[in-house]
């Protein structure tokens, strides 16, 4: 499994909020696990998929700053409707604050019109080289890759459609 | 990769407490897209982990009858990173007791004694009402594999006090 | 142990802010549990777990938020409740005021109707029938 939890940006309005899309296909191999006969996309990848979308607020918004940003805190974590393969998670996430060490969050996931996971979230900002001195060459390399990966996933579209409606 | 998120029960007390440990290694596949150059276990996964010793807990309160599902995450809280060679130690605790309607937990993630997580969950069973119709009887949460593979069949065996608490 | 009504209110808050990821401030007498503080379903399990810690005391099923009225065909015929079933929520909920809720007796909406005072103030003759 690749664990990349955003497929698509579908809208973003740096800082505040991004809306974006996670697939869910028969072809990921842990659904045979969960659950045999009855595959639906586990309750920790949709906050990992609320997660991985507010990164995407604290990457554009620091620039890429920050190379490591991991889930400090989840509050109140909610599930509701299952996402089945051949359906779609909707994440939609607002930015309460953006600092430099950390973010609050208030997220919530959607498969057709019903939710399926809310969340209240803090992440915590750092890079490699913060954790191993000398690692400075990893966080170089992470912001490319990062960088690349916003660019798949139509993140520069997000935000210029943002700025064109405003 | 298999959904599996811990390895082995260490300390089991029925209704009351369970204990599980996971290694974390290289060769798990997802640590090398989070991140590449900086392999960290996942925080959700961690969740997982927990919501797996726990679950197993709670369903064998019904004899893994029940489809015992995540409802849902109180808290969940990190100190630290887990990195390729760490062990972690999961333990779950029942809050009160093991009731029809569900169960809360409360887990401590430690690494070497180390805290390295809380984490306060939820649990309900998955029925006829809340899924849709074609659920069959057979329990897919406690499927044979699952059960197999984590040995829930002899539970019960295990100690209340795990071999090296702090392991 | 006979605790004051602002010494129980002070309990639940708590719970009711760890339950539910609320603000304190946000925990007035007045707010509903469902309709203001947003708690779902499995909220109510997990503010009764809490609250039985914090008091110590026991909360019969069905006892401090009635559900049990949602499965009894005497009680709910077609999503709304019957006049029996009106009753059964009037005895259960002594202090609330269930004039609007009548208009329109859908079962949806009785988790509207529980209140951080109606939670206070179970607790109020719990402890103090403890306390003899």
């Amino acid at each position: 499994m690749k664990f990349y939890l955003v497929d698509h940006i579908q809208e973003m309005e740096a800082p505040n909020r991004i809306v974006a899309v996670k697939n869910l296909t028969l072809a990921e191999e842990y659904l045979a696990d969960h659950f045999p006969s009855y595959p639906v996309l586990p309750g920790v990848l949709m906050l990992e998929a609320l997660v991985q979308s507010a990164a995407w607020l604290v990457r554009v918004t620091q620039d890429y700053r920050p190379t490591l940003i991991l889930l400090k805190e989840a509050r109140n974590v909610r599930y509701g409707a299952f996402v089945r393969p051949g359906g779609q998670l909707v994440m939609e996430v607002t930015a309460k604050d953006i600092g430099e060490a950390t973010s609050t969050f208030k997220a919530v996931g959607r498969c057709l019109d019903k939710t399926a996971v809310q969340a209240r979230l803090v992440l915590e900002h750092g890079t490699v080289a913060a954790e191993e001195p000398g690692a400075e060459e990893v966080d170089a390399g992470l912001r490319t890759f990062w960088r690349e990966r916003f660019a798949l996933i139509g993140g520069p579209q997000a935000l210029e459609a943002a700025a064109e409606a405003s | 990769m298999r959904w599996i998120w811990i390895d082995r029960f260490i300390a089991f007390e029925t209704g009351r407490r369970a204990v599980a440990v996971k290694c974390v290694t290289l060769a798990e596949e997802h640590l090398h897209d989070h991140v590449p150059g900086y392999p960290v276990h996942p925080p959700t996964l961690m969740i997982e982990g927990m919501a797996q010793t726990a679950g197993v807990l709670v369903g064998d309160a019904f004899d893994f009858e029940e489809k015992v599902i995540l409802a849902k995450v109180t808290r969940a809280t990190f100190h630290g990173h887990v990195r390729p060679g760490d062990r972690i130690r999961f333990e779950a605790e029942v809050q009160g007791e093991v009731r029809p309607e569900g169960a809360a937990i409360s887990g401590r993630i430690t690494r070497n004694g180390d805290l390295v997580a809380e984490i306060e969950l939820m649990f309900a069973h998955l029925d006829q009402s809340r899924g849709p119709v074609e659920l069959g009887e057979d329990n897919f949460v406690f499927n044979d594999d699952f059960v197999g593979l984590l040995r829930m069949r002899t539970l019960r065996n295990l100690g209340a006090s795990d071999p090296a608490p702090d392991a | 142990m006979a605790l004051s009504r602002d010494e129980i209110m002070e309990k639940v808050r708590e719970a009711l802010v760890d339950a539910l990821g609320v603000d304190e401030d946000e925990v007035t007498p007045e707010a509903r549990i469902g309709g203001d503080l947003g708690a779902e379903s499995i909220d109510y399990l997990d503010i009764v777990f809490r609250l039985e810690k914090a008091f110590n005391i026991k909360i019969p099923r069905g006892d401090l938020f009635p559900d049990n009225i949602l499965q009894s065909e005497e009680f709910v015929q077609d999503g709304k409740l019957t006049d029996k079933g009106l009753e059964e929520l009037k005895s259960r909920l002594p202090h609330a005021d269930l004039s609007e809720f009548e208009k329109h007796p859908n079962v949806d909406d009785i988790a509207d109707l529980f209140t951080v005072d109606m939670i206070v103030r179970y607790i109020e003759s719990k402890v103090n029938e403890q306390a003899g």
